[in-house]
């Protein structure tokens, strides 16, 4: 008898906890007519209290709804957002998530023309000529960002105008016992391996062939074609000649800025985000930053725009939900706060970043500017979305085709092969 | 819009005939129980028929059926980005039988469930030996060695990544003792996935320790001094009387590794994330969940679920029949 | 007699093993207490003076990640496992006692759903929830939870019915007890330590499943305590003192539930095999 009492207890304590959630954000100043969810992720630098706050401000110019913030359980917040698709719950409004597939299915709605005129950018990552992730900013990817100090070291005065400075300063640096790059990707963050590679896919393939992954889809390159696989090998020379120590492999995302930090290579290709996390905790030595340097020193400047909020097809209200979606990325106080927090460089017209920048973010800022002025820009591989990108999924296999590439494992043309077969895999 | 319409019909519509005749199976398996319960010879098992119902209905629906509609997937290529799904028979299998990365990820499960299995079980009978006292010091560390098995894969990844990576704590560890380049221990494509049984191993250990411990407490005192004064050495003792009353606790350990080094999913997820490099640590619950869900293409992920279902099937059959087999002669 | 010469030479060593195993696991328990500094710098050193302020930090984050996700696990895991129990020891106890090939069947068919990982089914599965309304729902998890642990459930009390004599469930029926009482009164008891296990197995299992809750109860209905460790990796990264003190939070009770059920487990698990 005294058993079953137990047993009654156990029950109803349990059924009385039941559907304890996470209440919706605060915002205040909304009357609360429409519940729209938002996804956003986490980070060191985008917390919670960024997010809220950040949210708050664009309710309070969007009168009628009310944000109920929903937080992906690691950065992923594509793979996330997919995983909430398959069982029925994509969120109405979605942060940073790649549209691909989403958009082709019909599972995202479109902005018009006339919503995007305040982007600097308003064709940015199209699918079909269409825009469904607002392009609200843009990144260099990647940035060469290195410690001065250990160029001191190795006695070099001149940051690499050319791919063969780039292997003179690596040279140099290898001599005086440094490692001449910093390149990670352990684990979940399996992604950060790609910088190097999306550096040469930039100066050597895109540089010549703008729409590549266009052509590719059509058919009528391949990567296994002398351009592509040539940068391929560059990469693979970097690690065979040790100046990209294999090492970093095990290092998460966080791991590999910090060994950065703590002087455990002298170059870091990384994107512009970088930049602020540089100039807010400053490391013990001077950054500098120059563009991933070309063959014979022609500027190129690999860029990703992009990246912004995208509103679900089926949302409560499609309409308010974009006016929400288009004053969070518009607001200026917003993208102040991605600019301090993340290093970002915000495509909306009459946008001015704050003047108390530090001079990574600066010298990072300049590298853009000079590339718009050289109309040297191109697509940063593997970041593209819209179209003339990968086919979805494809970029994290490259990802992992690259570690093979840094091991050794993979030859140049056995990567290129294999992002091909690849391809075809994913679009079958 | 009117495409929309048609892509979700696309993914509902195959589900839906599928789930009736495999509710109305679960039925009939229901009704038979009953029926044959109430014409029993034993009448008292009449009702405790009608007991094990509800557990059997559970695992029907939220194991069997999804089962099914796997093995029905795998013959589609169903994916909820590309609709609508169609019938293609079997060039999902026919592809697979190809599939360099999926043969990847099968060898791996395979040597992680056998690593796991291997030393888990040797590594637990050792210490179990070493600890069968009972004073207060060894019941102390029986607790010390249980711990992992109550942690999280997660949290247990956590931890051995911190170990593990290559400016980790075992690394630093090295340098200290004048290693100048330690190994790689995650970022070695030779060397992750052992990295990876041998964490399984490390959070598994624990349980085999108190297992063969309630093992060897079962040993009557009697048996083994009868055979000390027999003059049987202690290699002799050990073979002769003390392992063949471990067949139970064997049994046991065996089919809880098998389960586990199976399973490895979670260790994979957090820690190397298939890598280093294509497919060098993937198992195949990993492979099946990156093929679902990051390249969306549930048919073809569907068939490889299919074969791993049936392979696990069959080991597990085969290995509890050895096991049980040995247990009944002994 | 070898035992007396070397009598130091055990305790040496099992205090040896032991500490080397532990490492691991002092490692995370030290860090919780450290501040944040000096992890880093001094990774094994112990905590002098020890600080609270990863915990308390965990306590009162702002999204309450935390005890929001200990609240649902904790009702996630006892009602999955209260059930389960029961569910599982009337199972077990048909399949024991069964002589008929159905119930052999029954049994393979069980058997083999033990060594299915969750991942591969798990997308079919939010299909039968979303037909069944149960997706995103404590409820659903639950009964998620029951059908794919009851094999194991089913696997010990079988084990264990073995051992317990059927003169013992006649003499109750020939006293005139219905079968529901026979079983609840006479049967359930007597399978006490395999309860034992089967509550501590699956109450550990249910309550580190990270994967499953992730999916099923998806991101608006809360989450719990395990995928919150998860997220938290995610939000401070190498931030050690936060994430290992989340994690310290998160097993904390799980340890506790093992300790108290301790004695009864192991007899549970082996009762029926070892001294049978």
């Amino acid at each position: 008898m005294r058993r079953s009492i137990v047993f009654c207890l156990v029950t109803t304590l349990a059924v009385a906890g039941c559907g304890v959630g996470e209440k919706p954000a605060a915002t205040p100043a909304s009357g609360g007519k429409v519940e729209l969810s938002f996804l956003v992720f986490e980070t060191p630098n985008l917390n919670a209290a960024f997010w809220d706050a950040a949210i708050a401000r664009a309710s309070a110019k969007v009168p009628g709804v009310t944000i109920k913030k929903l937080v992906t359980p690691n950065v992923d917040r594509t793979g996330y957002a997919k995983q909430l698709d398959a069982s029925g719950h994509l969120p109405d409004i979605l942060q940073s998530v790649n549209p691909a597939g989403f958009a082709e299915a019909g599972k995202l709605a479109a902005f018009t023309d006339d919503e995007l005129t305040n982007f600097i950018a308003p064709k940015a990552g199209a699918v079909d000529g269409k825009i469904y992730q607002l392009p609200y900013n843009t990144q260099v990817i990647p940035v060469v960002y290195y410690n001065k100090d250990a160029f001191a070291k190795a006695g070099i005065t001149e940051t690499p105008k050319t791919y063969k400075d780039l292997l003179d300063v690596s040279a140099k640096l290898k001599a005086k016992n440094i490692t001449p790059f910093v390149v990670g990707g352990g684990g979940a963050d399996t992604w950060a391996d790609m910088y190097p590679l999306t550096g040469t896919v930039a100066t050597d393939v895109y540089a010549k062939t703008p729409d590549f992954l266009t052509q590719r889809k059509d058919g009528k390159v391949k990567f296994a074609d002398a351009d592509f696989t040539k940068a391929a090998q560059k990469v693979a020379d970097l690690a065979k000649q040790g100046y990209i120590d294999p090492a970093g492999l095990s290092r998460s995302y966080a791991d590999t800025e910090q060994a950065f930090r703590d002087g455990k290579g002298a170059m870091y290709p990384m994107g512009s985000w970088f930049a602020t996390s540089a100039d807010n905790n400053k490391p013990g030595f001077e950054i500098g930053a120059f563009p991933w340097p070309s063959d014979d020193g022609t500027p190129v400047t690999p860029t990703f725009t992009g990246g912004g909020t995208s509103v679900s097809a089926s949302a409560p209200n499609v309409d308010l939900a974009k006016k929400w979606a288009l004053a969070f990325d518009e607001d200026k106080e917003n993208n102040d706060a991605f600019v301090k927090l993340d290093g970002s460089i915000p495509a909306i017209k009459g946008y001015t970043p704050p003047t108390d920048m530090g001079p990574v973010y600066q010298a990072t800022v300049a590298i853009y500017q000079q590339g718009m002025k050289d109309n040297s820009i191109v697509n940063a591989f593997s970041q593209e979305t819209g179209d003339g990108s990968l086919p979805p999924g494809l970029a994290d296999k490259s990802a992992l085709g690259v570690q093979d590439l840094i091991t050794g494992k993979k030859s140049a043309g056995d990567f290129a092969s294999y992002l091909d077969d690849q391809w075809a895999k994913a679009t079958q | 819009m009117t495409e929309i319409q048609h892509g979700t019909r696309g993914e509902v519509d195959p589900a839906a005939p599928r789930q009736s005749p495999s509710h109305g199976g679960s039925r009939q398996r229901g009704a038979a129980i009953r029926r044959r319960a109430s014409a029993r010879i034993w009448p008292k098992l009449g009702r405790f028929g009608l007991f094990a119902l509800p557990g059997l209905v559970a695992y029907v629906v939220f194991v069997l059926i999804p089962i099914g509609m796997t093995g029905y997937y795998s013959f589609t290529n169903r994916n909820p980005f590309n609709p609508p799904t169609k019938w293609v028979g079997l060039r999902n299998y026919g592809d697979l039988l190809g599939d360099q990365e999926f043969r990847q990820a099968l060898v791996n499960t395979v040597i992680i469930a056998v690593i796991v299995t291997v030393f888990a079980n040797v590594g637990g009978l050792l210490i179990a030996m070493l600890l069968d006292r009972p004073t207060k010091l060894y019941v102390a560390l029986r607790g010390i060695f249980f711990t992992p098995v109550v942690l999280s894969a997660v949290v247990i990844s956590v931890i051995w990544q911190a170990v593990l990576t290559d400016d980790g704590l075992l690394n630093s560890l090295l340098r200290g003792l004048g290693v100048d380049h330690p190994p790689g221990w995650l970022s070695d494509p030779d060397l992750a996935l052992y990295s990876i049984a041998w964490i399984i191993t490390w959070q598994m250990l624990g349980f085999c320790v108190v297992v063969y411990l309630a093992g060897l407490q079962g040993v009557p005192r009697e048996l083994q001094e009868a055979a000390s004064i027999d003059g049987a050495g202690r290699l002799a003792r050990f073979r002769n009387v003390t392992w063949p009353m471990l067949a139970p606790a064997l049994t046991i350990n065996t089919v809880m590794l098998l389960i586990t080094g199976f399973k490895a999913y979670d260790q994979i997820q957090v820690i190397t994330n298939g890598g280093p490099g294509t497919g060098t640590t993937s198992t195949m619950a990993f492979q099946v969940v990156q093929t679902a869900f990051n390249g969306n293409h549930i048919g073809y992920s569907s068939a490889m679920a299919a074969v791993m279902l049936v392979l696990v099937a069959t080991v597990s059959v085969i290995v509890l029949r050895l096991l049980q087999r040995r247990e009944v002669t002994q | 007699m070898d035992d007396r010469t070397h009598s130091w030479l055990r305790p040496l060593v099992a205090v040896f093993v032991g500490a080397v195993f532990f490492l691991p696991l002092y490692l995370v328990v030290v860090n919780v207490f450290k501040p944040g500094a000096d992890i880093v710098p001094h990774p094994a050193g112990l905590p002098l003076p020890p600080t609270l302020d990863n915990i308390s930090a965990v306590l009162s984050r702002p999204d309450n990640l935390f005890t929001f996700g200990l609240i649902n696990s904790i009702a996630v895991t006892a009602l999955s496992i209260t059930i389960l129990t029961v569910l599982s020891a009337m199972l077990g106890h048909y399949l024991a006692r069964s002589k008929r090939v159905l119930a052999k069947v029954a049994m393979v068919t069980l058997l083999c759903g033990l060594m299915i990982p969750v991942p591969v089914i798990l997308e079919p599965i939010t299909g039968v929830l979303k037909t069944l309304g149960l997706m995103t729902s404590l409820q659903g998890l639950v009964l998620v939870n029951v059908g794919y642990y009851v094999p194991f459930g089913v696997l010990l009390f079988m084990g264990f019915v073995r051992s317990v004599p059927l003169e013992l469930e006649e003499a109750a029926e020939l006293d005139g007890a219905s079968k529901l009482r026979v079983f609840w009164q006479v049967v359930f008891p007597l399978l006490r330590p395999a309860s034992a296990s089967v509550l501590i197995f699956l109450g550990v299992w249910i309550w580190n499943d990270f994967l499953t809750p992730l999916i099923l109860l998806g991101p608006d209905s809360g989450t719990t305590v395990t995928v919150g460790v998860y997220r938290a990796i995610g939000q401070h990264q190498s931030d050690f003192g936060a994430v290992f003190a989340f994690m310290f939070l998160a097993t904390l009770p799980i340890l506790v539930f093992y300790l108290a059920l301790q004695k009864n487990f192991v007899k549970g698990l082996t009762g029926g095999a070892v001294k049978g």
